[in-house]
């Protein structure tokens, strides 16, 4: 059974600025499901539509076979939110924010307490302490503790890693991934791309328009390209002179390297010949290997076949 | 109902353990009343006079101690002549200048008729009015007590009329005034910051996604900022009975009762604003500028709604303080009863109302944005 069912959604704000373009997409029962993108792809507005917070302009979400227009009291008895910003009570104690929420569900902390077990396991010692005196990865972790309290049988997580310590993100998965055990489907938005390899499928979303859906292996596999890592000393003068590259790729900055994809179907020389081209121009270079596409390579890829985007 | 209790305990957790905005918000009305009860009192005492006496007999003599018995008075001079007045005007300070004509005791008795001269220092205006019905109601004493004495009635030539008592009006108009204002405070401010500040930080959105009743989320909103501020009703008039006596002539429960409603009307008015604004500063800023500032300028507080432009006057009908200050003043000042002022208590609970109602679509409205 399908437990999220969004068709052709559209949203404009106020400003005419078309927040989301003709979203479609399913989500199954009981599948962890991310929407990647950068920073205003439209990841919380679609969010806020599926959370019964905004109205969408056209097309329909329901969730559950429950319509969030239309029946979406059903739908806030069954939906879990963690939102983008912390959005808990920073002057009540971690135990009072949990009670209050609690209440507000009709539920309480002993009903669910088999649910949020693996989470309030860590939280407990602080039971005590005021939410906003948290550090950013317990305050996650209570977050998402109010939004399972009332056994929620879809939950939504609006970047619930962005900004939290590398340590504590990887815990936090660790918790959604057992959180998946107990049959509850999981929608949850990133910009950071080494998280979507943790997601069962993922839709790739940019300037509102969703530009793949498949799991992330899949799009890794069907990348479209031969993928090189360069060092070099200078990023910038080195992706200025690679504009004038007659071999036919794409390339822009990753870190300390530069990412150049190659679309020529010889793959043999390509290397010989890339150095080569380096070499002319005079750019300075060490490490240079060909490397498998990591997620972020092939969004990059995606929207640059979609958009002619260079970088 | 658990729920309304639950929304009821978080927000006193809120108010609780914010310190300083709970020390702020009552030691409010302690400062606001006394600052107003000992800054604006218009009475003026031991003001400097200067007393030209050309008779010196007994009669302006007896003048002179009532003068100077009667508190109002401290006479600083005695000049010689008329240019002596002008010299202790510049440099002794006197306010007041009273000139006895010769033969003083002399014309009471024979002529039955006495002129007396009175030089008043007018560079403050307000104070030279003041000092004028001051001198005028001894020497209506003074003439009073002869009189009584007299066989025949002695006519002086000034002519003594004090209408109302200075110093009761104006803690008569500033008390009702400071408990409108500390009520717009504390209800319509408090409760429009806190609003929005749950919509500012994303905790409306948490709660407005939970399958609570947002009556529940508004009431629990309003009544601990309507119970502070009613703790800070009690504090004033506590202090405006006890400190400046102020009368309270109708009925104290009845006077509670406004009260009660009045903030309800405040807590709706601070509720609607939260509703229309996305941040704290804003719903600061509208109800300092849509609230506060008409409450003190078109009330009827501190300037008079007679005088100003027949618009003002109608818009004046716009906010609750108006109403509010009216059946206040019936209450504690005329002594009226509920007969007298139902209507205002009506105006004030049909606005409260109104608000409300427009306040609840207003929060479902968001979603649509």
């Amino acid at each position: 059974m399908q437990a999220v069912v969004v068709d052709h959604i559209n949203k404009c704000y106020a400003d005419k600025v078309a927040a989301l373009r003709d979203v479609s997409f399913t989500v199954n029962q009981g599948e962890i499901f991310g929407l990647v993108g950068p920073d205003g792809a439209g990841k919380t507005s679609l969010f806020n539509i599926m959370t019964t917070l905004l109205f969408a302009d056209t097309g329909t979400v329901t969730l559950l076979d429950n319509d969030v227009e239309n029946d979406y009291k059903k739908v806030r008895s069954i939906i879990g939110y963690l939102p983008g910003v912390f959005s808990l009570y920073p002057d009540l104690t971690v135990e009072e924010n949990l009670r209050f929420f609690a209440t507000m569900y009709k539920s309480s902390l002993k009903d669910n307490m088999p649910i949020i077990r693996p989470i309030w396991g860590q939280l407990s010692p602080f039971k005590t302490r005021k939410a906003g005196k948290l550090s950013g990865g317990m305050k996650q972790k209570l977050a998402l503790c109010c939004a399972l309290i009332h056994k929620p049988e879809i939950l939504f997580l609006d970047e619930p890693t962005t900004g939290v310590d590398p340590v504590s993100r990887k815990e936090f998965w660790d918790i959604l991934k057992s959180i998946q055990k107990q049959n509850i489907t999981v929608v949850v938005s990133t910009p950071y791309m080494d998280e979507a390899t943790r997601c069962d499928r993922i839709a790739l979303i940019q300037n509102g328009e969703i530009i793949k859906i498949d799991p992330p292996v899949k799009i890794v596999k069907e990348f479209n390209g031969t993928l090189y890592s360069i060092r070099v000393k200078q990023i910038f003068e080195t992706l200025d002179v690679m504009e004038r590259c007659p071999i036919d790729s794409n390339f822009y900055p990753y870190g300390e390297y530069v990412h150049v994809v190659f679309y020529d179907k010889d793959t043999t020389t390509i290397k010989e010949r890339f150095a080569a081209f380096l070499n002319e121009n005079g750019v300075e270079y060490t490490d240079m290997e060909e490397i498998a596409p990591s997620i972020e390579d092939c969004f990059i890829e995606l929207m640059e076949r979609r958009d002619g985007v260079q970088y | 109902m658990k729920e309304l209790g639950m929304i009821l305990r978080k927000e006193f957790w809120h108010v609780l353990r914010d310190k300083v905005t709970l020390f702020l918000v009552l030691s409010m009305p302690i400062m606001l009343v006394l600052l107003f009860g000992f800054t604006i009192s218009s009475e003026i005492r031991n003001a400097k006079i200067a007393i030209l006496d050309h008779a010196m007999d007994s009669q302006s003599k007896s003048l002179i101690d009532k003068i100077s018995a009667s508190g109002y008075f401290q006479v600083v001079s005695y000049p010689e002549n008329e240019t002596g007045i002008d010299h202790d005007f510049k440099s002794k300070g006197a306010k007041l200048a009273l000139i006895i004509p010769a033969h003083f005791e002399e014309s009471l008795a024979k002529e039955k008729i006495a002129t007396l001269q009175i030089i008043n220092d007018v560079s403050d205006m307000n104070v030279a009015s003041l000092l004028n019905n001051y001198i005028r109601s001894v020497i209506y004493d003074f003439t009073s007590d002869y009189n009584d004495l007299a066989d025949d009635p002695v006519l002086f030539d000034i002519s003594v009329k004090m209408q109302y008592n200075q110093e009761m009006n104006s803690v008569y108009m500033f008390v009702p005034g400071i408990i409108t204002l500390i009520m717009i405070i504390v209800t319509a401010l408090m409760s429009s910051i806190t609003l929005s500040r749950e919509m500012e930080t994303g905790t409306m959105n948490m709660l407005l996604i939970t399958p609570v009743k947002k009556v529940y989320v508004v009431i629990g909103k309003l009544i601990p900022y309507m119970l502070l501020s009613f703790i800070c009703t009690i504090i004033i008039l506590v202090l405006s009975v006890l400190v400046f006596k102020m009368p309270i002539r109708g009925s104290l429960l009845l006077l509670l009762l406004l009260c009660i409603i009045f903030m309800l009307t405040s807590a709706s008015f601070g509720l609607m604003i939260s509703a229309l604004v996305k941040t704290q500063l804003d719903a600061m800023m509208v109800t300092m500028m849509g609230l506060f500032l008409p409450t003190v300028l078109l009330s009827g507080f501190l300037f008079p709604l007679d005088n100003m432009p027949y618009f003002f006057q109608l818009l004046a009908n716009v906010f609750p303080a108006k109403w509010f200050i009216i059946a206040l003043k019936d209450v504690m000042i005329k002594g009226s009863g509920i007969q007298e002022i139902w209507l205002y208590m009506l105006i004030l609970f049909g606005m409260a109302v109104f608000l409300i109602v427009i306040s609840l679509s207003r929060i479902d409205k968001r979603r649509k944005k």
